[in-house]
């Protein structure tokens, strides 16, 4: 999880170029530019609609633990490794508009 | 004089299609006075001449509709899910370009009214439809044709015209009609070389079902992905949500013009919610023995119980 820590303190936002879909409850994903698709399943889902607005883990986490029966720790822990993977899979960009955020 | 010209109104799709053409695989249509939902016309297009000449925009929607060009052929226009414009080239057959009409201009029409079209044949299975896909040569219409023989009826042969009302998929029935492989008619396919999206208009030829044609909307139940194998035996694979997305975007007809028709996403919402919603199955079949009557049999026995396990 090292590689993670730097993170943090970035902010996440979705990448427009994606069409998102709900399959029965499921966030699909597809790539307009090259056709992949993505199930992010139900939470993950969740994860995406919330990096509708540019937001760190924390936010994020925060939003999950009033809707989801989780420890803090272990939800931060999982977030966090599902945003490094969905940035590297090009689903949310780092937010470099500075931090404000309404 | 001018107004004694009789047209037929057919129906095809749960449209009433009237059209300048002849139509001859379309049945007239059930419900005399009907409105006509579609009609078919032969008008000069030539003001799209410059559109249709490029190569960037020979299939594109403009204005008036989507509008596409057949080298030798002619030049089309799809509007509103309710107008077909040809403009053919001198000498073309009305054969011809039914091809068209019925083949690409259809698909265009049903995206335009919000139907999914998915490539591949359709049959009912106990009040049921069950769409079989694959790729050209994969068996659809041999499968098809075994299911006709034990007593199934033919839904659709080519196109299959999928709404999504109310949470339930519907198939609209094609026309009665199946169409069989038949690699020696070439003659059109040698113009037709370079056009491979279009191809599969040409390599096949029709056979009139007749009574073995089921003419009402009826629930879409599953899909089957038929595919070659080197395997000895044909075996059913059960498919995840993700795999049925996937044959869903795969197979769906004419797949490559939906972004020339601006409607990437709600071709990509309707395949979600479809997938999410629909049993989806893979048929492994071999390529030295294509055994149709016991894949008939099995995917008949599957569905069954598939059907009980869920009532």
């Amino acid at each position: 999880m090292t590689n993670m820590t730097g993170l943090d303190q970035q902010r996440f936002v979705q990448n427009k170029n994606y069409i998102a879909s709900d399959m029965n409850g499921e966030k699909v994903m597809l790539d307009v530019q090259s056709g992949k698709y993505y199930n992010l399943g139900t939470i993950g889902g969740r994860i995406w609609d919330l990096s509708a607005q540019a937001s760190t883990v924390d936010e994020i986490v925060a939003r999950l633990l009033e809707e989801y029966e989780v420890s803090q720790e272990v939800c931060k822990q999982q977030v966090t490794t599902f945003m490094g993977q969905m940035l590297s899979e090009g689903l949310v960009d780092i937010d470099d508009q500075g931090t404000s955020s309404r | 004089m001018m107004n004694t010209i009789q047209q037929t109104v057919y129906e095809a799709f749960g449209l009433a299609i009237q059209s300048e053409i002849p139509l001859p695989e379309l049945p007239p249509v059930s419900h005399a006075g009907k409105n006509v939902d579609v009609t078919v016309r032969l008008a000069s297009l030539s003001r799209w001449d410059a559109i249709v000449s490029s190569r960037d925009t020979n299939f594109s929607n403009q204005a008036e509709g989507f509008v596409f060009r057949m080298p030798d052929t002619a030049t089309f226009c799809v509007q509103n899910g309710s107008t077909i414009t040809i403009d053919r080239l001198p000498g073309v057959s009305t054969e011809k370009l039914r091809l068209f009409v019925l083949g690409t201009c259809m698909g265009v029409l049903l995206m335009q009214r919000g139907l999914f079209p998915l490539h591949g044949s359709a049959l009912s299975i106990d009040g049921r439809a069950y769409a079989f896909v694959g790729q050209s040569g994969a068996g659809k219409s041999t499968l098809a044709a075994s299911f006709l023989q034990s007593g199934y009826s033919l839904i659709s042969d080519d196109v299959i015209a999928i709404s999504y009302e109310n949470g339930v998929p519907l198939v609209y029935p094609a026309y009665p009609q199946q169409k069989l492989w038949q690699e020696s008619l070439d003659h059109f396919g040698q113009s037709s070389s370079g056009y491979s999206a279009l191809h599969d208009e040409y390599d096949k030829f029709a056979i009139p079902v007749g009574d073995r044609f089921h003419n009402e909307p009826i629930p879409l139940a599953g899909v089957f992905e038929l595919v070659k194998t080197e395997e000895p035996y044909a075996s059913i694979h059960k498919l995840e949500r993700l795999e049925r997305l996937h044959i869903l975007l795969a197979h769906t007809y004419r797949s490559a013009i939906i972004p020339r028709l601006d409607l990437k996403e709600q071709h990509f919402s309707m395949v979600a919610a479809l997938a999410g919603e629909l049993e989806a199955y893979q048929i492994h079949r071999s390529t030295t023995a294509f055994t149709a009557p016991d894949i008939v049999e099995r995917v008949v026995q599957l569905v069954r119980s598939e059907h009980e396990a869920r009532a």
